[in-house]
């Protein structure tokens, strides 16, 4: 029954729903009074003085306190009501009169009702309004859980995405790691065959072999120690190391890769032992040297130097080429990762290298620098803390 | 001439195995293939090789177990590790289980001829020397007088602080073999010096710089990242 109710006030309050309140629950007792009174008249009509024209108008008070906002229009109509039967239905008609015993018991026991009525009602509606509310309140919490639920789970799926991102790149690069391996052997034991070596299409095939095997091993070992750091599930294995041997060992790896191209080292007088995963500090050495030789086009004069500035250890590469693009300057700047399709023919090749060393240097809580010398030559320059920083 | 050396290669992974096997052969070496821990260690007792080549990783059991059945033994034969580039800890602890040296995947056919070259030599000197000690050590320009505690560098000599020399004394005598961080500290300052990596490592630089040791080219003693140092052989 109550819930009847809701629905006729929530139908009679969308279909009103555009006055506002006062003007709309003045309408709201006007129609029902007016309605009282229509079936008043007819049952008058119908029945003559034996009406029951005091229930109709009760009835209609029920509506109206229903219907309308607080107390007091369902007590004016109930005011109201009272006259109207009296004068309108009640003998004599059109005449106030309270002379006839029983009237004013009547009258007053109507307004009575009427009123208890209405405080009834008021209490119903209330209730009914809140359970409502109740209702509301809980689908929204609901809702809201569900919702906090998905994107809970979004995350989750995306965080485990990453983390099997991360663990297919490490598991192909391992798996690609052997037969690279196996490759740049096989195409070594080939090089001083005397087949090979003696036709002179057939060397330069296997020295291509080789020399591509060996980029690729690069690049994989690259892949391998980005994946580390990028999904974040492994920290790093930090340990103290002399920034010199570091170095000397990035220095003997490219020497091996490079033999013919001559680099000088520039050690510090200070000792620079600082904590480091020393791999991941030997490959940016790696990869910043490989593209002095690879992209400045200067054979000779690659440098690379390590020194103490303020409370970091610096390691610069420097050489004598045709410099950086302001393309690749802004990329290592700005800290974004370098696009892997730069315009400049040069350049092509150094993202993936540079994008390395920016992870690394970062998760080493490191600065990261390059530019041009006014003199000629690129400058790529990375400073690690001296000290070990809690702040990551 | 003299025998062909036989190396035992335990490697599962074929194609290194093919390659390694090939460049030994090349090399005058006699190369034993082994795809498995349990057919390495039966080859190894019944043609038993002058030197193995490990892989750690093998499908059937932990190469670890290997080293271990192999290096308590009288033969005294040289352990060279095969292992991946992210297992320092593993390699460590190969070195001071006894294997003589490691080499990293992905390696080159030339570092890995050079490291068995050296470690072959270094098994015959020992072997020859049936462990008594030299009291002098020439190595290149280098001369390390353990008796009279000097040191000279192309006939002039250097002077080094008592631990420089110390360290500098127990590269010599291991010469070629790579030693670990834990083996020079337990060595030169006791079991319970307590000394840390660091005073090892500036005592290490100083020696470089009295040495006028090129970090990208080293004549005496090469830093094995992470692990250890090594002094080169002549």
């Amino acid at each position: 029954m109550s819930k009847l109710l809701m629905r006729l006030y929530h139908a009679v309050s969308k279909a009103l729903g555009v006055l506002p309140p006062v003007p709309r629950n003045l309408v709201i007792t006007l129609v029902f009074l007016c309605i009282a009174y229509v079936v008043s008249s007819i049952l008058l009509g119908h029945t003559g003085a034996e009406n029951n024209s005091a229930l109709v108008f009760v009835l209609a008070v029920v509506f109206i306190s229903f219907l309308t906002d607080g107390y007091a229009y369902g007590i004016a109509a109930s005011l109201v009501g009272a006259f109207c039967i009296n004068y309108y239905f009640m003998f004599p008609y059109r005449v106030f009169s309270l002379s006839y015993a029983g009237y004013p018991v009547a009258m007053v026991s109507m307004v009575f009702i009427s009123w208890m009525v209405c405080a009834l009602t008021s209490r119903v509606k209330l209730q009914a309004m809140e359970a409502i509310k109740r209702e509301q309140n809980t689908k929204a919490l609901y809702e809201l859980n569900a919702r906090l639920n998905e994107e809970k789970n979004a995350i989750q799926l995306e965080a485990d995405r990453e983390a099997i991102r991360g663990n297919i790149l490490r598991a192909v690069s391992h798996d690609l790691r052997t037969p690279l391996t196996a490759i740049s052997g096989a195409a070594t034991v080939l090089l001083s065959a005397e087949e090979v070596k003696n036709s002179e299409k057939n060397l330069s095939l296997v020295q291509d072999i080789k020399s591509d095997a060996d980029s690729l091993i690069a690049m994989v070992e690259n892949l391998l120690s980005i994946t580390k750091i990028r999904d974040g599930t492994m920290p790093l294995n930090k340990q103290e190391e002399m920034l010199e041997e570091v170095a000397g060992d990035a220095l003997l790896t490219i020497r091996r890769r490079f033999p013919t191209y001559h680099i000088s080292l520039d050690l510090s007088e200070d000792i620079l032992y600082l904590p480091m995963e020393p791999m991941l500090i030997k490959q940016v050495i790696v990869n910043l040297l490989e593209n002095a030789i690879r992209h400045s086009g200067d054979h000779d004069h690659i440098r690379l130097h390590l020194f103490r500035q303020d409370d970091w250890a610096v390691v610069e590469v420097r050489d004598r080429g045709k410099g950086i693009s302001p393309e690749v300057r802004q990329a290592v700047q700005s800290g974004r990762p370098l696009s892997t399709r730069l315009s400049d023919d040069s350049s092509r090749g150094m993202g993936i290298g540079l994008s390395v060393c920016q992870s690394i240097i970062k998760a080493h809580n490191g600065f990261f620098a390059a530019g041009n010398d006014p003199e000629g030559g690129a400058v790529f320059r990375f400073g690690l803390p001296m000290e070990e920083t809690n702040d990551e | 001439m003299n025998e062909k050396r036989v190396i035992l290669v335990i490697e599962d992974e074929k194609t290194i195995s093919n390659f390694i096997c090939r460049a030994l052969t090349a090399n005058d070496y006699k190369a034993i293939p082994a795809f498995s821990g349990k057919e390495g260690l039966s080859l190894f007792f019944s043609h038993g090789p002058d030197l193995i080549l490990l892989d750690l990783g093998l499908p059937d059991m932990d190469g670890m177990e290997i080293l271990k059945e192999v290096s308590g033994l009288p033969q005294e034969t040289p352990v060279i590790i095969i292992s991946a580039r992210d297992r320092e800890s593993e390699k460590v602890k190969a070195l001071d289980m006894g294997a003589d040296d490691y080499i990293v995947k992905p390696f080159g056919v030339s570092e890995l001829l050079a490291r068995i070259r050296t470690t072959l030599r270094r098994s015959d000197r020992l072997k020859l020397s049936q462990g008594s000690q030299k009291d002098v050590y020439h190595i290149k320009d280098l001369t390390v007088d353990i008796a009279k505690h000097q040191v000279l560098l192309n006939g002039e000599e250097i002077h080094f602080t008592q631990n420089e020399f110390k360290i500098l004394e127990l590269l010599c005598i291991h010469a070629g073999k790579v030693l670990t961080y834990d083996f020079i500290l337990e060595h030169v300052w006791g079991p319970y010096g307590g000394t840390s990596n660091q005073i090892l490592r500036v005592n290490m630089a100083n020696i470089r710089r009295k040495l006028k040791e090129n970090p990208s080219d080293p004549k005496y003693v090469l830093t094995e990242l992470g692990i250890g140092y090594r002094m080169l052989e002549d």
